[in-house]
């Protein structure tokens, strides 16, 4: 199978004044980035039909998306599992699936992106034990395990132990892959997240870079790494960076990483070849601003997006995944793929942007904007630092208040039209998309009963492996763990005794124990003021006068699913308008959020669900409170909920279904209040009839 | 439902009863003082009051307050199935909407499954003082369906002074101190508790020397009241050090009937002046005093009979 795109020229070239010509003189282009595409869904054998598709259509590289319960560390047949298997990813349970994932791929010429972070050194250590058992040598596999802990606290929501222990972790995979692997990248500082979670350049630029600098300093403290070696480690560090709309300031953002990147490792690291100091990096342009309202937009805005990492020949990205334009509805079909591929294929091979050297070079204009963003990361850098360092202004929560304030930024820009954002708060009104309009209405499904799959094979796994053999690999791994040695060698012998991914997960739990970050959210400020706002807040005046009590809104992210965002900013605005608001973070289960909304009594229940499994979790939700015996809380729901699915959750109880097209904050927060008025009016009852009150309902 | 069917089921331990009938003694209608009276009639004839310890939890916010009440309160459900507890928290309120985030950490470690623990947050509402307008009459209520019960206050200032009003046993955290923390031994603050907690304590030097300098701290304390000694600990919710110790000294605490009375007082005083100001003092002063009022006619029937004095 063919795994990397020749071009005529590949060697090194310089530039000729607009040419880039090689070391003979010979004019040539350069060699494109890596082309991927984030996938993995449903089971092993279909990923891996996936896989193997996309490799003959021309990708170069594969990029694999776990399912949750694999990103968190459970098994498949774990309770929070069940409602997730396959839905955003690949389940792995064990090394048998590797072997089905892996079927017929050559690994040892594949370069393979994982994206996995607190379960990494597991998932690194089960791709390992892949290539032990099929005879490959595994100094020749090459890849990513993306193991940036700190944005899954700040953002993406998969931590499973406390900062310190995470970070130990990926110090000891660098210092395990230094010998054993050396062309893997151990982990890939992602900024990515950072600008899903509302971060302005200047703070993905600091919070990446600083999150580079913990890693690299705790591999230091280790001691592990002898000091010749120190640069290679340098060396190895990669980052993960998205890039947004406004394409030239994130092409500027790029040059100001590689600059401030190339001064970091010459002046804290004292790395000295130039080659170690480069800013190696992929990427994945921005989701966030996809919309699901005329969503054929979204191809236009990725192609733009795609210019802001490409253009820039000092600062070009290494790899590129682009997100399929329907992202905001549901999960990518093939087709969305390969079309989002083709975009990647245009650029590379049909304009002549390989051909020249860095268009940029000499700017003043750019020279400038990128002399701005590095003055605006160093101050944030030199803040962080100030504190302790990353791990410090994770605890702390500093960190998450400051993106959750850039959000509520953004977000209120958008309420106010300081920002355009076209068929959205501009130009709303369209001819209805012929795309979302064919058989499958557009979208992606996952077909069910493959979770059986799944569970099939964890129970073939656990029934044929030598449990006492698993039993031992597991105490040698824990025993490891106590003693503070480096984990890949015994996780490497748990992968070969079948032990599985919950199982691992959870023997270092035990240890290390489990970890929840700061919400973020207290004490945000909205700086949205306006008659509307107004309004709310005196309509929730005559609520909380009527009822004798503030209306109650429990904010829960039930199930795996990380992506905190959207209850965030429902949080900071129902506060905003005079709701009492109960907010704990996400990876909730549904029978906790029944608990709470029956202690705290509250008058709403809204849960924030963007894995997909909105139906399964809703059931489980409404069950809950029904057989409790709690009537008095109408429960709301937010997430990607496809069309169909709004009357089965009417169905099920549910009061409202709110989606990526309800962008209005004040609208959401009015129909909130309605369902509350209108409840309020039906327990208004004749006078002499005895309480108590928030009885009824 | 009626009202007896309420108090009934709640003493009888359903969650969704408990949960209403702590709603009731929060409810800021002025016709909703008959129902909790009659609330508490209704519980006071089925059954006497627990002899329920009222702890309060108080520190600067950062210092792991909730992180070490939930390492408690699991521990001492673990040690004793039958003692049921009620955790209170107090966030602060919005001075602009009026609206709360209310803080749910302390529910989040907790073993959501265990009905034998009830967790409510209230929101500050304006009230300086680092409770809730509602947090004392709930509390009323809370002594006929729980053991314990555990208050958290705001935690975000020195004049969180309530809270040694209302329990039984206050409880300082605070963490190994840098800068403003010596500023907070010397301040107002510091007069207030019975048991001073150092959390993330891990035996660094560092720590070490901290814990030194609170204990001779602690030594030269003041006492405004006639209790006694303040006691120090170090804990970390972290590694589990010192929750054993911390779990039997609260397990230990004791209700005491005549600080409850001192408290209607003082509560009882605090709500006239929010509502009525300086003016309402005088009425109450004129009538001879909270204590005089409360002693005279009972907690409910003062407030009622207070308001038609106002009103008049």
């Amino acid at each position: 199978m063919k795994t990397e795109t020749s071009t005529k020229a590949t060697s090194a070239k310089k530039a000729d004044g607009h040419r880039l010509v090689d070391e003979d003189g010979a004019p040539g282009r350069d060699r494109p980035w890596i082309f991927r595409t984030y996938s993995g869904h449903t089971s092993a054998r279909a990923s891996n039909e996936l896989y193997r598709q996309n490799l003959l259509q021309g990708q170069t590289g594969l990029s694999i998306a776990f399912d949750l319960p694999t990103q968190c560390g459970y098994d498949s047949d774990h309770a929070m599992s069940r409602p997730e298997i396959g839905k955003v990813g690949v389940p792995i349970n064990s090394l048998d699936d590797m072997h089905v994932l892996f079927d017929g791929i050559p690994i040892e010429r594949m370069n393979t992106s994982m994206t996995i972070n607190a379960t990494s050194m597991w998932l690194l250590s089960l791709y390992v034990a892949l290539a032990q058992e099929r005879g490959v040598e595994v100094a020749a596999l090459r890849g990513t395990t993306q193991n940036d802990i700190i944005k899954e606290y700040l953002a993406r929501g998969t931590y499973i132990f406390p900062p310190p222990a995470s970070l130990e972790l990926t110090a000891q995979m660098y210092e395990y892959c230094l010998d054993a692997i050396p062309k893997w990248n151990a982990s890939n500082v992602c900024s990515y997240h950072l600008q899903e979670a509302g971060a302005t350049p200047g703070q993905e630029l600091a919070f990446a870079l600083a999150t580079a600098m913990a890693v690299l300093d705790l591999v230091r403290a280790r001691g592990q790494v002898p000091e010749s070696a120190f640069a290679h480690v340098v060396g190895r560090m990669s980052f993960f960076v998205n890039s947004g709309i406004r394409f030239v300031e994130e092409m500027c953002k790029m040059r100001a990483f590689t600059e401030m990147w190339d001064h970091i490792t010459q002046h804290r690291y004292g790395v000295t070849d130039p080659k170690r100091r480069a800013f190696r990096y992929g990427v994945q342009v921005n989701s966030l601003g996809l919309t699901e309202s005329q969503p054929e937009n979204n191809a236009w805005r990725i192609a733009l997006e795609t210019l802001g990492v490409t253009l820039s020949r000092n600062a070009r990205c290494r790899a590129l995944q682009l997100p399929a334009w329907n992202e905001a509805l549901s999960l990518p079909r093939p087709w969305d793929q390969q079309w989002a591929l083709r975009l990647q294929q245009i650029l590379a091979y049909e304009t002549d942007l390989l051909e020249y050297p860095d268009l940029f070079d000499g700017s003043p204009v750019v020279a400038s904007k990128v002399a701005a963003l590095k003055e605006q990361a160093q101050t944030e850098i030199d803040r962080i630092e100030e504190m302790g360092g990353v791990v410090a202004a994770i605890e702390s929560g500093y960190m998450k208040s400051a993106l959750v304030r850039s959000m509520t930024e953004r977000v209120r820009k958008i309420q106010e039209g300081e920002l355009t954002w076209v068929g959205v708060n501009r130009w709303p009104e369209a001819i209805e998309s012929p795309l979302v309009s064919g058989n499958d209405g557009g979208l992606f499904r996952v077909e069910e009963g493959h979770a059986q799959q799944a569970l099939a094979a964890l129970e073939q796994t656990r029934r044929e492996r030598d449990t006492e053999a698993a039993e031992r690999a597991i105490e040698t791994l824990k025993s490891a763990a106590k003693a503070g040695r480096n984990l890949m060698e015994p996780s490497i012998a748990c992968a070969r005794a079948r032990v599985t991914t919950g199982e691992w997960a959870g023997a270092l739990r035990d240890i290390f124990g489990e970890y929840r970050p700061a919400t973020g959210i207290d004490g945000q400020p909205l700086a949205l003021e306006n008659d509307r706002v107004e309004t709310l807040r005196s309509r929730i005046g005559a609520l909380t006068a009527a009822r004798g009590r503030r209306p109650r809104l429990l904010v829960g992210k039930p199930g795996l699913d990380g992506h905190s965002n959207g209850a965030e900013v429902i949080a900071v605005s129902a506060r905003h308008v005079g709701f009492d608001v109960i907010y704990s973070g996400i990876r909730l289960t549904p029978s906790a959020i029944v608990r709470s909304a029956i202690d705290e009594d509250v008058d709403l229940v809204g849960a924030s669900v963007l894995s997909g499994s909105h139906l399964e979790l809703a059931e489980q939700i409404m069950t809950g409170l029904r057989k409790a015996g709690m009537n008095s809380a109408q429960v709301v729901l937010g997430g990607i909920v496809p069309a169909e699915d709004h009357a089965k959750l009417e169905a099920l109880g549910i009061a409202k279904v709110f989606t990526p097209a309800d962008y209005e904050l004040l609208d959401t927060m009015e129909q909130l209040v309605e369902l509350l008025e209108a409840r309020s009016r039906n327990e208004a009852r004749p006078q002499n009839q005895k309480r108590p009150q928030n009885q009824r309902g | 439902m009626s009202l007896q069917q309420l108090v009934e089921r709640a003493l009888a331990g359903d969650p969704v009863s408990r949960a209403k009938l702590v709603s009731l003694f929060s409810d800021t209608r002025p016709e909703a003082t008959f129902d909790r009276m009659e609330a508490e009639e209704i519980a006071q004839k089925a059954q006497k009051p627990h002899e329920c310890a009222f702890v309060g939890c108080t520190g600067a916010p950062g210092v792991g307050k909730s992180s070490l009440l939930s390492a408690l309160v699991t521990r001492l459900r673990k040690q004793n199935q039958a003692r049921l507890i009620a955790v209170l928290a107090i966030d602060p309120s919005s001075p602009f909407s009026g609206g709360a985030l209310l803080g749910d950490r302390v529910r989040m470690a907790l073993p959501e499954d265990d009905s034998g623990v009830f967790f409510r947050s209230q929101a500050a509402d304006r009230e300086l003082g680092g409770l809730s307008p509602a947090t004392f009459q709930v509390c009323r209520m809370l002594r006929y369906l729980f053991d314990l019960v555990l208050v958290e206050t705001v935690g975000v200032g020195q004049s969180e002074t309530d809270i040694r009003h209302l329990a039984d046993c206050v409880v300082l955290v605070v963490q190994p101190m840098v800068g403003d923390d010596v500023q907070l031994l010397k301040a107002g603050i510091m007069e207030i508790p019975d048991v001073i907690v150092m959390n993330k304590s891990d035996l660094t030097p560092a720590a070490n020397q901290s814990f030194r300098a609170l204990q001779t701290a602690a030594v030269r304390l003041l006492r405004p009241t006639d209790r006694s000694k303040v006691t120090t600990h170090r804990a970390s919710a972290r590694t589990g050090e010192g929750i054993d110790d911390l779990a039997a000294l609260i397990a230990d605490t004791r209700s005491n009937t005549d600080r409850f009375s001192e408290a209607e007082t003082y509560f009882f005083e605090k709500a006239v002046r929010r509502e009525f100001g300086t003016y309402g003092l005088d009425v109450l002063e004129a009538q001879g005093g909270a204590e005089r009022v409360i002693e005279q006619r009972g907690f409910y029937e003062a407030q009622r009979w207070f308001a038609r004095q106002i009103v008049v």
